[in-house]
């Protein structure tokens, strides 16, 4: 009895340990599918990019130097809004360009 | 005795403190599940911070070498003003220099939508376009009505699709007419998603670029080693011009998302401290029944490195369990769901922003840092009261 229930331990162990081996190969798949489907649409992306002429993300639109932050000029955070301060949180990710 | 043997023996004696480990997820279920949810918020946080930023670095990178080598911008009181679009720096006669093209491209605030568009004037409207098109097809050079090639993102809040017409104010603030010759597919949101291409006579009309004056100058070269040397003739030409090198691109993106990432990681510091703190006030507090419990195993043969080793198998359960469980959840969460909330909060607001279908950057190091900040620091709070607890005298542990 007791053995059983020592078992059944191991056993209900073994059931998690397996379901999060399951998970992460989930996971190892869907990344390597994502990375397939990247790989095949780089090259038209970087075509885009060539033609745009710049690599930086639209991931904000709103401030400037956080759109382009290769092109626009460096201390502008405050160029949109006279007296404004930098009051977008993606200066939290993207500081201004270093001046070359 | 054999070796074989006493690995044997060694494993059933591992796989008995295993069980016995597992034993006590029953009696003190409550106080290691809490520890297991923790853990895994903790690293759910700080894993999506480091796979969120590491998949932006790599969507930058893969494209970074397509930019042209050098940009040359005209300052005027510290500020990008406009340049001669028939400026050459006197740099024509360089071997290594393929191409000199003046650019023409700006913000366009546009009341509607309340946000900012990237308006591009293309070059070459035949060929560059079309392999990045969802639908529609390349600008006309010369339609009836001007076209225009809009972002995904700008196409769905403008409420348009290839085919339709759009008035949109120019800079003096008068309706202009574009037909919407193409939408950016979805694969290039991330570059295209505010971005309206058009024509080069409509995009001065749009920005206000008077003729033969231009936004920059772009330099491409035959090798891009010469840059430096083609960036200080430019400098010599037109004094006080900024030029800005890829390379210099290449550092500043690297050290800018280092740098910002290590922020939030560091933000994301003192939650883990606090957890820890937690961890060892709770744990250091062996509660009654659990120091009779260890009296108990010595009394009856255990010894301080079987109580130990016990305590090691349960705390590196929950720790690893806790880990990994944090790290699965935050690849959901970023690679998934497109980090809700915490995207959100890192890009700002914007009017128009790209669905952030990110490509997954998951690396060891990742694994390492959160081994490094969770799993051994947790081990420690955890190992160090079990260890004054096993070293009591069993009579007086019982007591």
């Amino acid at each position: 009895m007791h053995a059983s229930a020592l078992h059944r331990r191991i056993r209900r162990f073994a059931v998690a340990l397996l379901a999060l081996v399951v998970a992460t190969a989930a996971v190892g798949f869907h990344a390597g599918w994502r990375r397939a489907q990247e790989r095949a649409s780089r090259a038209n992306r970087r075509a885009l990019v060539g033609a745009l002429g710049f690599a930086d993300l639209a991931l904000s639109s709103s401030v400037r130097w956080i759109r382009h932050p290769s092109q626009i000029e460096p201390n502008a955070a405050r160029s949109d809004l006279p007296g404004a301060l930098d009051v977008d949180p993606a200066g939290a990710l993207i500081g201004p360009p270093e001046e070359p | 005795m054999s070796g074989g043997s006493m690995d044997a023996g060694g494993w059933r004696r591992q796989r008995a403190l295993l069980e016995y480990a597992l034993g006590t997820f029953r009696r003190r279920g409550r106080r290691n599940l809490s520890m297991i949810v923790g853990l895994t918020f903790v690293v759910a946080l700080y894993a999506s911070v480091l796979l969120l930023t590491e998949s932006l670095r790599h969507e930058w990178r893969a494209t970074l070498d397509a930019t042209p080598d050098l940009v040359v911008q005209r300052m005027v009181a510290g500020r990008p003003a406009l340049i001669d679009a028939d400026e050459t720096f006197g740099v024509t006669d360089e071997p290594g220099v393929r191409e000199i093209a003046p650019r023409v491209w700006g913000y366009l605030f546009v009341e509607a939508i309340g946000g900012n568009v990237t308006v591009v004037a293309s070059q070459d409207a035949e060929t560059r376009w079309a392999s990045s098109l969802a639908s529609g097809r390349n600008l006309r050079p010369a339609g009836e009505v001007p076209e225009a090639l809009v972002g995904e993102a700008l196409a769905d809040r403008l409420g348009v699709r290839a085919g339709d017409r759009l008035a949109i104010p120019d800079a003096a603030g008068e309706l202009r007419v574009l037909e919407i010759a193409g939408v950016f597919d979805h694969d290039s949101a991330m570059h295209s998603a505010d971005v309206l291409v058009t024509t080069l006579a409509v995009a001065r009309t749009l920005l206000a670029v008077p003729e033969a004056q231009a936004t920059d100058i772009a330099l491409t070269l035959a090798r891009s080693e010469e840059a430096p040397a083609v960036a200080r003739r430019v400098r010599e030409a037109l004094p006080g011009a900024r030029v800005i090198e890829r390379s210099a691109l290449v550092r500043t993106y690297e050290l800018t998302f280092d740098g910002r990432a290590g922020l939030l990681a560091v933000v994301l510091l003192p939650c883990l401290a606090a957890f820890l703190l937690l961890c060892w006030d709770r744990l250091t507090g062996l509660g009654e029944m659990e120091r009779r419990e260890i009296g108990i195993l010595k009394a009856i043969g255990w010894e301080t490195r079987d109580v130990l080793t016990a305590r090691l198998w349960e705390s590196a359960t929950i720790a690893v369990g806790g880990v990994w469980i944090g790290y699965l959840l935050a690849y959901g969460y970023v690679y998934l769901l497109g980090a809700p909330g915490l995207a959100g909060a890192l890009f700002g607001w914007s009017a128009l922003h790209p669905t952030l279908e990110l490509t997954p950057a998951a690396r060891l190091e990742h694994l390492a840092s959160l081994a490094g900040l969770v799993v051994l620091p947790f081990l420690g709070v955890s190992l160090i009261p079990a260890w004054r607890a096993a070293t009591l005298d069993p009579d007086e542990a019982m007591r």
